[in-house]
């Protein structure tokens, strides 16, 4: 009886596990597709707040109206566990028609069979509307179009005009040496933090600004690692003095609390310029923008945002397809833009061309305007995605102290080639 | 003579009931318990990206993950170092404040209370919490206090010396009034004849704990130390939430970094669900041999 026992539960514990590798996954089979013409009904899963949500619900309803066949809704993940239920939406092969998150998500579920290739479905009329740069960073390394840019974001230069004025600065730096100056102004006129950086602090979100206004990239043409450039290094050591030298924090202050405790100059995200004067009203008027100041080979800011493309596990995938691209139309655009702005949340369209309707005061959208027209994007090489963490810790050991300069690229650089296979 | 049939049939009318009862808790167990971790220990041998299908490796998963991995390697210092810190600090403390406030009076009753509360808190709203306290500049609580005193303003979460002695403050704070809880019940049971005939024998106070309380003791500490083992290798919500970065869940340097937020990290931002797996399971063999290791200690010395 006793045997009779373990052999059954011998067999249990055979059977689970067996069950578990037959059930772990079934691979990726196709999904059958619903007739065309049938009624279809689109769930479009979009990172990123309600009021966002609420926004693409209005292009969403337009749609609608033209393709009586097809509703659209719309739901919120929020950035902190969108790309784990995007994951399991992949594992299980059921949830969304339309996903829309970080940058490169759509390349890394792609490139493991979780998105559809776009290209089939014309997506690449789009890219003469596109920032190039951008486009580029959602084209998957091989060429294939797993998402389109759906929105746009980039860093601008926060300062506070009554600090600049007390310290006799008329204007905003426009260079590194005229920032550096105006933080030695700030520092004598008593401004106890003259400049901090949030967006991309210790990051190197954060270095990939000084790297290419200093002439520089992560990689070159054909993706070999390039941080052992002295414009590499030009970029690297401006970037420690601004913090060793110059006094910025390494710890990380929201725009908003860095400009509200006296800090007169701040690196930010543009999404900051729509919640200030709400946020900290004894700021009205006593803020503003401008673009980042230019290193030796210019300008060059980072400009990041969301994509958005269309599942593989779909069965509507050629509706879903023909509505991403109707993303790109006048209508939609102009609607997401009206309601962005009627519920003030931050929004940069993916077409440049409609950045000065966006829901930002005049002044700022022309400023965001003027970076994104020389905006670069995040590297698109094989490997990248795996090596930021590693690339931003070996950068930070250099700001902390912890490695030289030489041997944090090197180090970074090796990850780089490590990575891409 | 009864056949064994018969003895079977006998024992199904007799709990035939009680089996039926049991049936939804032993689906539900089935299958969100034994399941998983089953598909996690065949997970663990392959290579899968959470959508293709896994690919079969053997014990290649582990093999890199003991040999080649030095972050890993990393996390588990960082974790070993936060565990015997916090667990032995936590309970130290659970200790002392079940002495010190074991009574029935109101104000021992408020105290408990007041210790107690982290315990039935949300950790997120407490991570929160605390990111605000340490927030750098003039914004955080503790920088605001440090002021008050003369004291430098510190950028408390992007200095690696300190991102683990945080988590250990954190943790004890957090957990240091349940272990107390249990220490008073504990302290409760202990007969008042012993004291009494300890103080006959002329024993002092710190020998009457020494050789009466502590001893008797040995149950709570080992439940609290085991407990406390098992919650602090898990660790994630603190590191997740107070100095997770945005390209990095361990914090500045990977100062924080410890085996959980490693094995998300690599699961769910990396599509390495085999390998996550395989971290899984080494977490699983090192507390079980700990857990193990704590209770044999415990047995020994209840025979001394």
């Amino acid at each position: 009886m006793r045997r009779t026992t373990a052999a059954a539960r011998a067999a249990l514990i055979t059977g689970l596990i067996a069950l578990g590798a037959g059930c772990a996954t079934s691979g990726t089979p196709e999904t059958r597709q619903a007739d065309a013409n049938a009624p279809a009904a689109i769930t479009w899963w979009s990172t990123g707040g309600d009021d966002e949500s609420a926004a693409f619900q209005k292009a969403a309803d337009l749609y609608t109206k033209s393709h009586p066949n097809v509703t659209i809704k719309v739901q919120t993940l929020s950035w902190d566990d969108a790309y784990a239920k995007l994951l399991a939406a992949s594992t299980s092969r059921s949830g969304p028609d339309v996903v829309s998150g970080g940058m490169t998500w759509t390349i890394q579920f792609g490139l493991r069979g979780g998105m559809v290739d776009l290209r089939k479905y014309g997506v690449e009329q789009l890219k003469a509307q596109a920032q190039p740069a951008q486009w580029k960073s959602a084209v998957s390394p091989d060429g294939t179009v797993y998402g389109i840019p759906l929105d746009m974001s980039t860093e601008a230069l926060y300062y506070r005009t009554d600090l600049l004025e007390k310290a006799g600065i008329k204007e905003p730096p426009t260079s590194w040496d005229e920032l550096t100056a105006d933080i030695g102004k700030l520092k004598d006129a008593g401004v106890r933090t003259p400049f901090s950086i949030d967006w991309g602090n210790l990051d190197w979100i954060g270095y990939f600004n000084f790297l290419y206004q200093a002439g520089g990239s992560f990689y070159t043409p054909d993706c070999k690692p390039s941080l052992g450039t002295p414009e590499a290094e030009r970029a690297l050591s401006f970037w420690i003095d601004l913090h060793r030298k110059y006094g910025a924090p390494t710890d990380t202050v929201t725009t908003s609390d860095a400009l509200d405790a006296g800090t007169a100059m701040v690196y930010g995200g543009n999404w900051n310029a729509l919640g200030i004067d709400t946020s900290k009203p004894k700021l009205k008027g006593k803020w503003a923008v401008a673009p980042l100041p230019a290193g030796p080979a210019g300008p060059t800011t980072f400009i990041g945002g969301r994509a958005v493309g269309v599942t593989s596990y779909s069965k509507h995938i050629q509706q879903a397809a023909d509505f991403v691209k109707y993303l790109y139309t006048d209508e939609a655009v102009d609607a997401v833009n009206a309601e962005s702005k009627a519920r003030n949340v931050s929004y940069l369209p993916p077409r440049p061309d409609k950045v000065a309707d966006s829901p930002f005061q005049p002044q700022q959208s022309e400023v965001f305007a003027k970076i994104i027209s020389t905006g670069a994007a995040a590297p698109g090489c094989p490997g990248w995605d795996e090596s930021a963490g590693d690339v931003a810790k070996h950068l930070q050991s250099a700001i902390l102290g912890k490695a030289d300069m030489k041997t944090a690229l090197g180090e970074a650089a090796k990850v780089m080639e490590r990575n891409a296979g | 003579m009864t056949t064994p049939a018969a003895v079977s049939r006998h024992r199904w009318r007799r709990h035939g009931t009680s089996y039926l009862m049991l049936l939804p808790f032993l689906a539900l167990f089935a299958g969100f318990l034994v399941w998983p971790l089953a598909n996690s220990l065949y997970l663990s041998f392959t290579r899968f990206d959470g959508v293709t299908a896994p690919e079969f490796t053997g014990l290649e998963n582990f093999r890199r993950l003991l040999f080649d991995d030095d972050r890993f390697r990393h996390a588990l210092g960082n974790t070993f170092l936060y565990v015997v810190a916090s667990v032995g600090i936590g309970t130290l403390l659970s200790l002392g404040l079940a002495l010190a406030f074991s009574g029935s009076g109101w104000p021992h009753r408020v105290m408990r209370t007041v210790f107690f509360l982290p315990s039935v808190t949300s950790s997120i709203a407490l991570m929160l919490l605390w990111k605000w306290i340490l927030n750098p500049g003039d914004f955080g609580l503790a920088n605001t206090v440090a002021g008050w005193f003369g004291g430098r303003a510190v950028e408390w979460l992007a200095t690696p010396g300190l991102t683990i002695p945080i988590l250990v403050l954190m943790s004890v704070w957090g957990g240091m009034g349940y272990g107390m809880v249990l220490y008073v019940a504990g302290l409760n049971t202990i007969p008042q004849e012993y004291y009494e005939a300890a103080r006959i024998d002329g024993a002092t106070s710190w020998q009457q704990f020494r050789r009466v309380t502590l001893p008797l003791l040995r149950p709570v500490t080992t439940y609290v130390v085991v407990t406390g083992l098992i919650g602090a290798f898990q660790v994630f919500e603190a590191v997740y939430i107070v100095f997770r970065g945005t390209n990095n869940i361990g914090g500045v340097l990977d100062s924080g970094l410890m085996i959980v937020p490693y094995l998300y990290d690599q699961g769910f931002t990396h599509f390495k669900l085999g390998y996550a797996s395989a971290i899984a399971w080494v977490l699983f063999v090192i507390i079980f041999a700990l857990s193990m290791v704590n209770l044999r200690i415990g047995r020994a010395l209840k025979e001394l």
